[in-house]
C-alpha cells in the first residue's frame, strides 16, 4: 500500500474513534493493522510522520496521553493555518 | 506592573530557610508573570482553593511529552499567568552543569517565560515554570539548537535519572551515569512518544544508600551491589571506637540481618548471611569496602502518588552484570514493557498490574526464574499448623 493510502486509512480511523474512545499509539497500530494488512512497524512509521507534520497530534489528559485529530485551534498555534 | 498586597506569602519568607516566595518576589522586579503568579498564589491561599487549570493540548510539534499544559482559571484577574505551562529539560546524567550552560538555559528562560525554575523536579528534570502557548515553539527551538532537549511526561518513559555514582561516591558499584544516558539515549523514542497505559520511570543508584530513591519512586529500579566479602580495616574500626562511635550500638546492634560481631575490639562479618545494605560502610567509611565482583539488583514496581497507593519495588533479578553495552538488561527491560502493555488498563504502573495479576506470572512472562530473594517480604503467618494430637497435651 502506497504511504499516503496507509495514511488516510490511519486518519479514518482515528476519526472514526473521535468522541467515543481516546486512542493510545497501540490501539492504532493494532486497528490499522488488522485493518490493511500491513505491518505494525509500517503503520507505526506512517502514524508518526503524520504526527510530525501536524496531521495526528498527541494530547494528554487525566495522567495519560492519547493520539488525535488537531483541532483547529492547535494548528493555527503551530502555524500550519491561517 | 501591578503592585499586589501579599500577607499571606509573606509568612513563608520568615525564618532561616531558602523561601519560594522570596524567589518570585525577585523574579517579579521584571517578569509580569512571577508577578501575576504572586497575585494568585495570594489569592489562592486566601480563598483556600487552587486556580490551576490543569493538562490539555499543548507541547511542540512531534513531541507528546515534555510540557505540561497550565492555564489560570482566573486570566482577566491575572492576565501574565493566564498560560503557565511547565517544561521539563531533560537533565545531564548525575545533574553536573556546567556554569556557561547553566546560564544559556536561564538566559533563555528570562526570554521566553516567567523566569521561575525549580531545579529539580521529583522527576529529575530541570524545570521550567511558566511559559505561554506561542512562546513553546521558539523555546524548544532554541534549547535543542544548543544540545538541550525535552524530558518526559504523560504516559511516556520519564527522564530516566540516577544518583552522581563513580563521579564522586566512593560507595558506588556500577557506573550510574553512563547507565542513565545510556537509558536516555537509546529510549529517546519512549520518552518523547508516549505509547503506553501509564507513566514508566527508571531511578539507578550506585549502592543500596539509594540517594536518587529509586526503592520508592521508579517503576524499574537499578541498584548497585557487590558479591564479595566487606573487607574490614581492624585498625579503622579502633580509631572509629577511640573516636567515640559505640560501634555495638551503631553498627552491629542495627544490622539488619545480624551478620556481624564485636568482640574485643575486633569486628567480624559473616558475609553469607549479609544482605548489602550499606548501613555499615555508610558508617564506617574509612573501616569497611565492598570487594568482589560490583554490578546490580533489579527491582520492579514502585510508585509514589500524593494521595494514596505507594509501592515499594520488589526483587526481580538480584544480581546482574551492568556493563556497557547493557543489552542484557535492555532485553530484559523490552519483556517487562511488552508484558506491562499488554496487560494494563489506562492509567495502571506496572507495580500495579503485577499485584492483579501476580509476580508468578509476570516472571514467567519476561524469563525471569523464581529465586529466594525476590521474596516481598517473609510470611509472618505459619506454613504450617499444628493440629491438636500433635501436642501431646501441651499447648
Amino acid at each position: 500500500m502506497e504511504l499516503a493510502e496507509l495514511q488516510d486509512k490511519i486518519y479514518a480511523f482515528v476519526q472514526a474513534a473521535k468522541g467515543k474512545k481516546k486512542l493510545k499509539e497501540k490501539d492504532i497500530i493494532k486497528g490499522v493493522s488488522a485493518e490493511t494488512s500491513e505491518t505494525p512497524d509500517n503503520v507505526k512509521k506512517a502514524m508518526r510522520a503524520m504526527i510530525d507534520v501536524g496531521r495526528l497530534m498527541y494530547s494528554y489528559g487525566g495522567g495519560s496521553s492519547s493520539v488525535e485529530i488537531p483541532s483547529e485551534e492547535y494548528l493555527r498555534e503551530k502555524g500550519m493555518i491561517k | 506592573m501591578k503592585k499586589y498586597e501579599t500577607p499571606l506569602l509573606d509568612e513563608l519568607e520568615k525564618g532561616p530557610w531558602p523561601s519560594f516566595v522570596k524567589e518570585i518576589k525577585k523574579a517579579a522586579k521584571k517578569s509580569e508573570m512571577a508577578n501575576d503568579e504572586l497575585g494568585q498564589l495570594e489569592k489562592s491561599y486566601r480563598d483556600r482553593r487552587g486556580y490551576w487549570k490543569h493538562g490539555g493540548i499543548v507541547g511542540v510539534l512531534g513531541y507528546g511529552g515534555g510540557v505540561i499544559g497550565r492555564y489560570s482559571s482566573l486570566p482577566t484577574e491575572f492576565p501574565g499567568v493566564a498560560h503557565f505551562h511547565t517544561v521539563r529539560i531533560n537533565q545531564p546524567s548525575g545533574m553536573f552543569y556546567k556554569t556557561d550552560d547553566l546560564r544559556t538555559i536561564l538566559d533563555l528562560w528570562d526570554e521566553y517565560g516567567s523566569g521561575l525554575t525549580n531545579m529539580h523536579g521529583s522527576t529529575g528534570d530541570m524545570v521550567l515554570l511558566g511559559c505561554r502557548t506561542e512562546a513553546l515553539e521558539p523555546l524548544f527551538a532554541e534549547v535543542t539548537s544548543r544540545g538541550w532537549d525535552l524530558g518526559g511526561s504523560g504516559s511516556a518513559l520519564r527522564t530516566p535519572a540516577c544518583c552522581v555514582g563513580k563521579a564522586r561516591c566512593e560507595w558506588a558499584n556500577i557506573d550510574t551515569m553512563d547507565l542513565c544516558n545510556h537509558l536516555t539515549q537509546m529510549y529517546q523514542d519512549y520518552l518523547h512518544r508516549p505509547a503506553w497505559p501509564y507513566k514508566f520511570k527508571f531511578k539507578i543508584a550506585g549502592c543500596a544508600v539509594d540517594c536518587v530513591a529509586s526503592i520508592a519512586r521508579a517503576d524499574c529500579s537499578v541498584i548497585g551491589t557487590w558479591k564479595g566479602k566487606i573487607a574490614v580495616d581492624q585498625a579503622a574500626v579502633k580509631n572509629y571506637a577511640k573516636g567515640g562511635m559505640d560501634v555495638q550500638a551503631e553498627i552491629v546492634d542495627m544490622c539488619p540481618t545480624g551478620c556481624m560481631s564485636y568482640s574485643g575490639g575486633e569486628l567480624k562479618i559473616d558475609d553469607a548471611n549479609c544482605s548489602r545494605c550499606m548501613h555499615c560502610i555508610s558508617k564506617m567509611t574509612k573501616a569497611l569496602k565492598a570487594t568482589g565482583e560490583k554490578g546490580a539488583s533489579i527491582l520492579i514496581g514502585s510508585k509514589a502518588p500524593i494521595v494514596v497507593g505507594s509501592l515499594l519495588s520488589w526483587v526481580i533479578v538480584p544480581f546482574i552484570k551492568m556493563e556497557p553495552p547493557y543489552t542484557e538488561f535492555t532485553e530484559l527491560v523490552d519483556k517487562i514493557w511488552e508484558w506491562w502493555d499488554d496487560n494494563a488498563k489506562p492509567r495502571e504502573r506496572i507495580g500495579e498490574v503485577i499485584e492483579v495479576k501476580g509476580m508468578r506470572s509476570f516472571l514467567e512472562a519476561i524469563g525471569v526464574e523464581p529465586q529466594a530473594q525476590q521474596v516481598y517480604e517473609p510470611r509472618k503467618d505459619p506454613f504450617f499448623f499444628w493440629k491438636e494430637e500433635d501436642l501431646n497435651g501441651n499447648k
